[in-house]
């Protein structure tokens, strides 16, 4: 009796359990059909509101007093409305997010003890906030979650200010290699108005951090900023960090400056093999075609690499290049004579694409 | 002691081990639960189109092992090479198969030969020759045959990137999966190796290497497979992923760290479970050195493999893994319980060989004596039915509650049909399939005893297309 007591007691036990979990799975999906539905009904009431408010500039007086759901679906409404405007109909709807209460409350939310809701708060203020809020969201880049100090930096670089990048540019020094990328990936995104705070960090000779310098040459090499030229030609000298000295080479042919001939031409006789491939690759991405003597040089290269990278160089210089190839691909030894083809070859299929494209 | 008295002790003592195995299993659900949760909330601010458009995020080399694939590696390749990610190369190593895979792969990528130095890093059977195309991100080593896990060696020593994703030739990959996956190394340098979650794509219709609508299979034996699957991936290997100690990357897809795989040694080629042997031997490797790192886990539906549709293939698949468990199981035995390797082992190396690996065995000998007891007239005939219900009901339970949790946060199914479909599997699952499996696996021991080293072959009947008129 008492064995079978057990027995039914389990079996009654996980019978139950397991049937209340299938009668719960049905429940949600029945939810969430509930939910989206009055979610469309909401949506249907506030959107006409804010589209009457792009036009003439003045906040409805019934959306400053809105109930908090609807608060939440107002915000997500006016970011989504805010990725496609530009000019005065943007002022208005931001406008209307300061009037609406949104702005206190995103700036009430970044304490919030929810790690969420101050990321969410974060990227509405990076949507509708001022530079007036790129200090306090700087202090969120010390973020215990990775999510809001991803968050965080992504607003400053939306908000844009000197402050903002000031903000992003110390985090490039970040000892975690993460948050240093990602730093440098939003500092990218705002464009020039980076480049005063990134000049700084990398003309800072004595700073400890070279992963900061190395990610500021590559962010400026990516903007294309001439400004950042004598920083740049001022960081291939320095003989203690290879990775700086490659970086900013490639950064220097990323901007293109013909001026930039002369460093780039020692760069290509550095005793480290990445600086020679950054300088064989900005020589080509510069295409001056004094430089070809110089990259048919390294065609013999030791370094497998530099040899592939020079092969290419010489293919975007044009007739001198092509000729510089061809001459190589009937002289010179066997591992030459290959680099050299393959990039003959590779010129040949893109203009072949191009033809038919 | 009587004989009525012993079995009612095994009795007692099965139902305990039942109640204990679930109750853990809850614990991982549980954990599993939390983390989903987390993960789904986090998502929202995911962003991809930001981290696709993004410079520096580390390119990812995807390496993949090719046997006599020669009918569809055209299209895998074309698929992978248009994934979206900022920056990929695709490498295919051909593993002197004894078809057309080369020639195909030569001919539909005007693959030249290359001079391309291999650094060697890992030991493979002899490359013959290296091939690599003019305008694509594609490198193809082909070499003699030497196995799945000599292939991936050879192809992570191609590398060239920092991370290595290494897939099986014949999976799905959705669109932004390498995204998805990576995103846990760009979120944190810890991150060595991350797994991404497998679905059953059987079902599902799919159009130029491309999932166009995720369903339910109407097959059984499928539909099973489908709750299988997520019990396994999003409600355990989540949990082991947050305690750090998950000993499965699916070799259907997983990502590591190229200076960490090769640091570990690479896959091992003399075992049958080399996907489970490689994650166990990082934890042992970076464990012993003393470092700080994690193995994640990614509960997001990325790559949709072809489950067995038939018993007899099932049974092999399932021998094999039970296999592989055995194999790193016992050639890892000094991690179980050792203080010295912390979650790994003193939780996950003692859960494996307990319930993963004995767990079999002591089921089917659950039923023998139950079978005994009823024969014998030793057991009362409401006790056996009592014991089999509370087995199928506790047995049920982390299946219908994959099937919750699917559908409270993933919501991969939209069809109402489909989801009635997985709660029915997710019951019947119990009556005779379970069992069946764990006879498979208790055969797999004895195969494992017999050094039996055989693959097996896994007939596949192909992916949906919407116009396939045929539904399994």
């Amino acid at each position: 009796v008492e064995s079978l007591s057990l027995m039914l007691l389990a079996s009654a036990g996980s019978a139950t359990i397991a049937s209340l979990v299938v009668v719960a799975t049905v429940v949600v999906r029945i939810l969430r059909a509930m939910r989206t539905a009055r979610l469309e009904t909401r949506r249907a009431r506030l959107e006409p509101l804010l589209f009457r408010t792009l036009d003439t500039g003045r906040t409805p007086r019934c959306l400053r007093r809105l109930k908090r759901r609807d608060t939440a679906l107002l915000s997500q409404l006016v970011v989504e409305l805010l990725g496609m405007l530009r000019g005065a109909q943007r002022e208005h709807i931001v406008r209307l997010a300061a009037d609406a209460g949104l702005v206190e409350l995103d700036v009430r939310a970044l304490a919030s003890g929810n790690h969420l809701r101050r990321a969410r708060a974060a990227e509405n203020l990076g949507h509708y906030g001022g530079p007036e809020h790129a200090v306090v969201l700087g202090q969120l880049l010390d973020d215990p979650e990775e999510i809001v100090r991803a968050v965080v930096a992504r607003s400053l670089s939306r908000i844009g200010t000197g402050e903002a990048a000031h903000a992003l540019a110390l985090k490039l020094t970040s000892p975690s290699e993460v948050t240093g990328l990602r730093m440098a990936e939003n500092l990218e995104r705002m464009g020039t108005g980076a480049v005063r705070s990134l000049v700084t960090l990398l003309d800072s000779v004595q700073h400890d951090d070279r992963r900061g310098q190395v990610l500021a040459a590559r962010v400026l090499g990516n903007l294309r900023v001439a400004d950042a030229r004598p920083a740049l030609r001022s960081a291939i000298q320095r003989r203690w960090n290879t990775d700086l000295r490659a970086q900013a080479t490639l950064a220097l042919g990323r901007i293109g400056h013909p001026d930039d001939v002369p460093p780039l031409l020692m760069a290509a006789t550095d005793s480290a093999w990445p600086v020679r491939v950054q300088a064989a690759n900005a020589l080509g991405m510069i295409g001056d075609v004094s430089t070809v003597p110089l990259l048919r040089q390294l065609l013999h290269d030791p370094e497998w690499w530099v040899r592939e990278s020079a092969g290419a160089a010489l293919a975007n210089l044009g007739d001198a290049g092509l000729q510089a190839l061809a001459d190589v691909v009937q002289a010179a030894g066997e591992q030459t004579r290959l680099h050299a083809a393959s990039a003959l070859e590779g010129r040949a299929v893109a203009e072949r694409l191009g033809g038919a494209a | 002691v009587t004989p009525e008295e012993l079995l009612r002790a095994l009795t007692h003592l099965l139902l305990g081990y039942f109640l204990l195995v679930n109750a853990l299993q809850l614990v991982l659900y549980a954990i599993s639960f939390v983390e989903v949760s987390r993960y789904v909330g986090k998502d929202a601010f995911s962003s991809l189109p930001d981290l696709f458009a993004s410079k520096y995020l580390q390119p990812v080399s995807v390496v993949v092992p090719a046997f006599n694939e020669a009918p569809t590696i055209a299209d895998s390749v074309r698929s992978l090479l248009s994934l979206h990610y900022p920056l990929h190369e695709v490498v295919v190593v051909n593993d002197g198969s004894t078809d057309e895979t080369l020639h195909v792969l030569r001919s539909e990528f005007e693959l030249e030969e290359s001079l391309q130095p291999l650094r060697g890093e890992l030991p493979s059977a002899p490359v013959r020759r290296v091939y690599a195309s003019a305008t694509l991100p594609l490198l193809v080593i082909d070499k003699d045959n030497g196995g799945k896990s000599d292939a991936l060696n050879a192809g992570v020593s191609a590398a060239r990137y920092p991370l290595v994703c290494c897939i099986d030739a014949d999976i799905v990959l959705e669109e932004d999966a390498l995204l998805r996956i990576v995103r846990p190394m760009a979120e944190s340098s810890e991150v060595v190796a991350v797994g991404g979650l497998v679905r059953v794509a059987n079902g599902s219709y799919f159009e130029r290497g491309r999932l166009v609508r995720a369903a339910a299979p109407k097959g059984l034996l499928a539909g099973i497979q489908v709750v299988e699957y997520l019990r396994a991936f999003v409600s355990t290997r989540t949990a082991w992923s947050r305690l750090n100690c998950l000993l499965i990357i699916s070799g259907a897809f997983g990502l590591f760290r190229r200076a960490d795989l090769i640091r570990a040694g690479g896959y091992a080629t003399d075992t049958v479970g080399e996907d489970m042997e490689i994650a166990t031997r990082m934890h042992r490797t970076l464990r012993e050195a003393g470092e700080r790192y994690r193995i994640s886990f990614v509960p997001d539906p990325v790559a949709w493999t072809e489950a067995p549709a038939t018993l007899s293939v099932l049974a092999r698949q399932r021998d094999r893994w039970h296999r592989g468990l055995i194999e790193t199981l016992s050639r890892h035995r000094r991690m179980v319980a050792n203080p010295r390797y912390g979650t790994v082992g003193m939780l996950a190396m003692p859960y494996f060989v307990l319930f993963e690996l004995f767990g079999p065995v002591l089921e089917i000998v659950g039923y023998v004596v139950l079978g005994a007891g009823v024969l014998t007239g030793s057991l009362h005939g409401g006790i056996v039915l009592a014991f089999l219900v509370a087995t199928v009901g506790l047995g049920a339970l982390p299946s219908v509650a994959a099937v919750f949790l699917e559908e409270l946060r993933l919501t991969t199914y939209s069809s109402s049909r489909d989801l009635v479909r997985l709660l029915c599997c997710a019951l019947v699952e119990n009556l005779g399939y379970r069992q069946l499996t764990a006879l498979w696996r208790v055969r797999a021991i004895g195969s494992y005893l017999r050094k039996d080293r055989e693959w097996g072959v896994m007939d596949r009947q192909g992916f949906l297309s919407r116009e396939d008129p045929v539904v399994r």
